[in-house]
């Protein structure tokens, strides 16, 4: 079963210095009926202004993992991370304990693009740790590239994180098709973050996310525009 | 578990205060608070940020990151944590206009740190007293981390519903 989660039925919010779209309930857009998918329980895509960004803030027992997808972010919290990174990186925080930090668009002149995601993790009061881990475009195009894996789980090109759940990017040419197995029991989200994508036949644009649940074998073919999206493989 | 609310009020030149309102601050998300952080900004001139070095580029970067204390934010509060410099207590023209447009705090929870003297508590606890705060007294010996725990655990044991003790 694959349930679509359209673009424009995201919750919305335009703040002048920063424009995002909601997947998820997430500050002012409150909606019962789209609380997370399994363990995920936030994307949010936000767009924000040159040199403007969140000041310090705290997070506390959530698995945080940000991607860029145009520009840069300056990051910095109270484990002592300062950090500027951008596109083709994935930063993980594990809140755990807490942590208290901020993070800007790192550039003066052009805005940014991001993808926040947060994971709900299987367990509390987890010690707080930061990660960032920077790949070459090519090992995203036509193939998954890991993001984040369970702690333990060995994957060392990957963010660890306090959750059974797997994250990977992907980059899809017109027409270029990647077959992915979700396990029995597993379930599946796939976030597009550009261009259009096919799954099993449906098809999806930017912005769009898709659930899914009792498949085993998915399709993806990219759009007219190509695509990149993110799969989440979940608990 | 009651919410509890953690307002950090701090001055900062070099970035020392800061540190410890952090800390505090962790401490109390620790003992699961929300937590606001809030920057009081010194009135000063020119000539005298360039007399310390790092406090131009520490007030330039603390300017993104903090905004200035609002009345919602200590109506909001449970619990009033200040963090001040050596040489403020609340002798400073920012903190004593602070303090004095504090209201409305009965039976929130205070406690203070400094990076300077005892003197410098000292001076405000009288201060925070006439407030009809509740004074969790600074301790010399707890970290920052420690005591921003504690007056948050402080404040949510004065929350809970009074116990029948039979």
């Amino acid at each position: 079963m694959i349930v679509i989660r359209r673009n424009a039925e995201r919750g919305h919010a335009d703040l002048g210095w920063i424009e995002s779209y909601y997947t998820f309930t997430f500050a002012g857009y409150k909606d019962p009926a789209h609380m997370g998918f399994r363990a995920l329980r936030v994307i949010n895509e936000d767009r924000i202004a040159p040199g403007r960004g969140f000041g310090a803030h705290a997070h506390r027992d959530m698995e945080i993992l940000t991607y860029v997808l145009e520009g840069g972010l300056a990051h910095r919290d109270s484990m002592g991370e300062v950090h500027t990174f951008g596109a083709d990186t994935i930063q993980a925080m594990s809140a755990g304990t807490g942590v208290i930090h901020s993070e800007f668009n790192a550039s003066e002149r052009e805005p940014g693009h991001f993808l926040q995601i947060w994971i709900e993790p299987g367990v509390t009061d987890a010690d707080p740790s930061y990660q960032q881990i920077s790949f070459d475009p090519l090992e995203k195009r036509g193939r998954f590239r890991l993001l984040a894996a369970p702690r333990g789980s060995h994957h060392a090109e990957a963010a660890a994180i306090h959750q059974d759940a797997f994250v990977s990017a992907a980059v899809l040419a017109p027409g270029e098709e990647l077959r992915q197995k979700l396990a029995p029991g597993r379930h599946a989200w796939i976030q597009v973050a550009r261009g259009n994508v096919s799954i099993n036949g449906d098809a999806l644009g930017q912005g769009d996310g898709a659930a899914v649940s009792d498949e085993q074998d998915l399709s993806f073919i990219g759009g007219p525009d190509g695509s990149e999206f993110l799969y989440f493989d979940l608990a | 578990m009651q919410d509890i609310n953690t307002l950090v009020t701090f001055s900062s030149r070099t970035g020392a205060t800061e540190r410890l309102a952090l800390a505090a601050a962790l401490g109390a998300v620790q003992a699961r608070a929300l937590i606001r952080l809030r920057w009081l900004r010194e009135n000063v001139d020119d000539p005298t940020i360039d007399g310390l070095p790092e406090w131009r580029e520490n007030r330039v970067r603390m300017a993104r990151e903090y905004i200035a204390p609002r009345e919602i934010d200590f109506l909001w509060a449970d619990v009033l944590v200040l963090a001040m410099p050596a040489r403020d207590g609340d002798s400073s023209p920012e903190w004593k206009t602070y303090l004095d447009g504090l209201k409305g705090l009965h039976g929130k929870v205070a406690t203070a740190f400094t990076t300077g003297s005892d003197a410098t508590l000292v001076s405000l606890c009288p201060v925070l007293a006439g407030l009809n705060l509740i004074l969790v007294p600074p301790d010399p010996t707890a970290t920052a981390l420690l005591h921003g725990r504690k007056v948050t655990e402080a404040a949510r044991a004065l929350k809970q519903p009074a116990r029948d003790p039979l």
